[in-house]
């Protein structure tokens, strides 16, 4: 088997999984704290809050991601949503439309899964701790961040670091939309290498299980750490 | 049928206008050519060459493009794909003895990742699916021709003062994701991204976001009559792709055999009618005959 | 503190039935009755952890805060000690009596660290500070629990059933800190069926049965001299034992 497509390439393999990561690092921070707040909003005392949180979940949720995609490329630009204003340049990466059309795209979807991994969390969480720590005082939103939350996020690492396994693997998706991240790469390389498409595909399979392999090692790491205490 | 293929192309034309891009392929709206089998086929081949084999079986499978209107396209409702490269494979099926319109025809559909591997697996007999010959190519399986020759132009809005490839450097350049174009973009300097279908790049130069997208210039033709007074084709061909024909390397003495079936049509003009029927409706002039590499 | 013809419905079954009932201040009411009858659900209603669907109830002549902020505060005035401690499973002991003083009172730090180790020298376990509520038994965790509330400096206290998931041998440690908080002066309601504390701690015996207030006496009248029969035959039933 012959690597001469990827040992000539390497610049430009790396920088395939540079844009991978770089978009999994942005849209996990974001689909976090956009989880964390959705989940706020399905277990919080207003109404009006849970029944949008949850309409928003089950919509999102029950969309196919690449329909998404589309929806932020070819519909809302119709209504005057667009990327194009987005222009970060750092080093040789481009962050441009496609970028953040990817990361808005794929923060949205994935929020939703957060949100349902958070939840099984909160629920996993006595419901005596919750009523302990409104007895001392605590407003809804106090109870969340010092009590429920922070055993909550332990309960649900394993379903969380699920929802971003299967984000890393999705940002494949931007690849046939105007972004050259790794699998649209690994579609150049093969196109210009077919004699050399097996080890060109095992290579890009390789980075994919290694990323993967580094979330779930970080996921273990905080789950042994949590677990103690 | 005619009615039908007519109301269908309508159809498309009235989605195109809505601005769906999904729906952008329009489908061709020529019949194609009616080639009839050749009756000469005892003896006409060697015994134990592939060809013989073929004709005694009197059924052959070809590699085709479903999705790349004017070569090789197969719309949702078409029962057989149409387009440039089929008109051409209908030549080869023919000179077999074998009925180009009869099912004993089977167009399967090539993309571009599984042209090698279905030659190498024996799933398909020839490829025609737009199939550029490259060196690279050519370890793996067998190609000849070309039997066309394009060359890769760009296409931006009617109001944009980029004149050519050489003005695009270090900007954003739409083409499909994987192919040798996009490529050959990147080859010139400007920064290549890539997108699922030739529509889907057309719509982002009609909204903005990319100043420009770059393929063959006669798919560039097409979306451009698509999108009259809104997109247009500028400068010179900046890259050569040679569209051949793809066989097997356990069968090298098909290479003769097509050659010669593929030198006939050009003489005999059939070459030159299968292209105005397919490429000429989006503007592309009929060019000479290419050269044919000559076998090994 | 007042309630006022209170009336609670779980769908059919009415677990509070026309309730009535005042709390004065320094007083140590124990409220006792068999399973079911609607007690802890009675001690519950007073810091809104559950809901009441008739009826009043007011504390310093107010009525009580439906929700936000002031519902919050009023919580934290009255605290509430559980049958399962629910302490806070992911803070060390030290956190869980600081948390309300520092988030709720807004207690500096340093401050509320000082107020929760004299705390927890008052009821005992001031050398667990640094641990974990799953290391330490169940009557240190309930002594902690009470310590946690008394931190708030609440103006009353709830005990619901607080002795009833204890060891035997722990129950005493966790009395023992609830008679010393009654001699103090605290306001207490206690949900028990620890009769011994009842008599020696109690200004007055609430007897509930089937969601109603049976019956109200001083501890020694009541035990001696029950009036009603349910009274008689719950005291009957228990002690023979």
């Amino acid at each position: 088997m012959s690597l001469e497509a990827i040992l000539d390439n390497l610049d430009e393999f790396f920088k395939a999984f540079g844009y991978t990561l770089f978009l999994f690092l942005v849209t996990a921070v974001a689909s976090l704290i956009l989880g964390t707040i959705l989940v706020a909003m399905r277990v919080g005392p207003i109404a009006v809050l849970r029944v949008l949180g949850s309409v928003y979940v089950t919509l999102v949720r029950n969309t196919p991601l690449v329909l998404i995609f589309i929806f932020f490329h070819f519909a809302a630009p119709i209504i005057g949503i667009n990327f194009k204003w987005v222009q970060v340049h750092i080093g040789t990466f481009d962050f441009t439309s496609a970028f953040a059309t990817a990361f808005v795209a794929l923060s949205l979807y994935t929020a939703c899964f957060v949100c349902e991994g958070l939840r099984s969390g909160v629920n996993a969480v006595p419901m005596g701790q919750a009523e302990a720590a409104r007895a001392i005082g605590l407003p809804f939103l106090g109870v969340m961040r010092e009590v429920i939350l922070p055993q909550a996020v332990r309960a649900s690492v394993p379903p969380v670091a699920s929802a971003l396994i299967a984000m890393l693997k999705n940002t494949s998706v931007a690849g046939v939309f105007f972004l050259a991240e790794a699998t649209a790469t690994m579609r150049g390389l093969t196109n210009d290498y077919s004699s050399q498409r097996i080890g060109i595909f095992l290579c890009f399979a390789v980075g994919y299980i290694v990323l993967v392999e580094i979330v779930s090692m970080i996921s273990l790491a905080l789950e042994r750490r949590w677990r103690i205490a | 049928m005619r009615l039908r293929k007519a109301f269908a192309a309508g159809a498309a034309g009235i989605a195109i206008a809505a601005g769906l891009a999904a729906c952008g392929d329009a489908g061709n709206d020529s019949e194609g050519r009616d080639v009839e089998a050749a009756d000469d086929c005892d003896g006409k081949f060697d015994e134990g060459t592939r060809m013989a084999e073929l004709a005694e079986a009197g059924k052959i499978t070809v590699g085709v493009k479903y999705d790349q209107p004017g070569l090789g396209f197969k719309g949702a409702t078409d029962d057989v794909p149409s387009g440039f490269d089929v008109e051409v494979a209908k030549l080869l099926v023919a000179d077999l003895c074998i009925d180009p319109a009869s099912s004993n025809v089977t167009w399967e559909e090539t993309i571009s990742d599984n042209r090698e591997p279905y030659l190498e697996s024996g799933k398909v007999d020839v490829v025609l699916a737009s199939y550029s010959i490259t060196d690279d190519r050519r370890k793996v399986v067998g190609q000849t021709g070309p039997y066309m020759v394009t060359g890769q132009q760009i296409l931006v809005k009617e109001d944009s003062d980029v004149a050519g490839i050489e003005d695009l450097k270090g900007k954003e350049v739409c083409s499909v994701t994987g192919s040798t174009s996009l490529e050959n973009v990147k080859a010139k300097g400007a920064k290549g991204v890539g997108a699922d279908s030739y529509s889907e790049c057309a719509e982002k130069v009609l909204d903005g976001t990319y100043a420009a997208m770059s393929t063959d210039g006669s798919i560039l033709a097409g979306l451009a009559a698509q999108n009259e007074g809104q997109l247009k084709v500028v400068g010179d061909e900046f890259s050569e792709e040679r569209i051949g024909v793809g066989y097997s390397k356990d069968h090298p003495e098909m290479c003769e055999w097509i050659n010669g079936v593929l030198e006939k049509a050009f003489d005999d003009g059939s070459w030159a009618e299968a292209f105005e029927l397919t490429l000429g409706p989006s503007g592309v002039e009929t060019p000479e005959p290419p050269e044919l590499d000559a076998c090994q | 503190m007042e309630l006022h013809g209170v009336q609670k419905w779980y769908g059919d079954l009415h677990v509070l039935q026309d309730i009535d009932l005042t709390v004065t201040r320094g007083e140590v009411v124990v409220v006792i009755g068999p399973s079911g009858s609607g007690k802890s659900t009675l001690c519950r209603t007073i810091n809104r952890l559950e809901t009441v669907d008739e009826g009043q109830i007011l504390v310093d002549g107010k009525e009580l805060p439906q929700e936000g902020k002031a519902l919050a505060a009023h919580r934290a005035d009255v605290g509430m000690v559980f049958q399962s401690f629910n302490l806070f499973a992911h803070k060390t002991i030290l956190e869980n009596v600081t948390l309300g003083p520092i988030k709720v009172r807004k207690m500096p730090k340093a401050d509320a660290e000082a107020l929760a180790k004299d705390l927890l020298e008052r009821v005992g376990v001031a050398h667990q500070a640094a641990k974990y509520p799953a290391q330490l038994s169940g009557g240190q965790q309930q002594r902690v629990a009470i310590a946690r509330a008394l931190a708030m400096e609440p103006k009353v206290m709830l005990f619901d059933e607080p002795t009833s998931a204890l060891d035997p041998e722990m129950i005493k440690e966790v009395l023992d800190v609830m008679v010393r908080l009654a001699q103090r002066g605290m306001t207490m309601i206690v949900v028990t069926h620890e009769m011994g504390f009842a008599r020696t701690a109690a200004n007055r015996v609430v007897f509930m049965a089937d969601g109603q207030i049976v019956e109200t006496a001083d501890p020694e009248s009541f035990f001696t001299n029950p009036q009603s029969d349910r009274a008689k035959d719950f005291l009957g039933k228990i002690l023979k034992h």
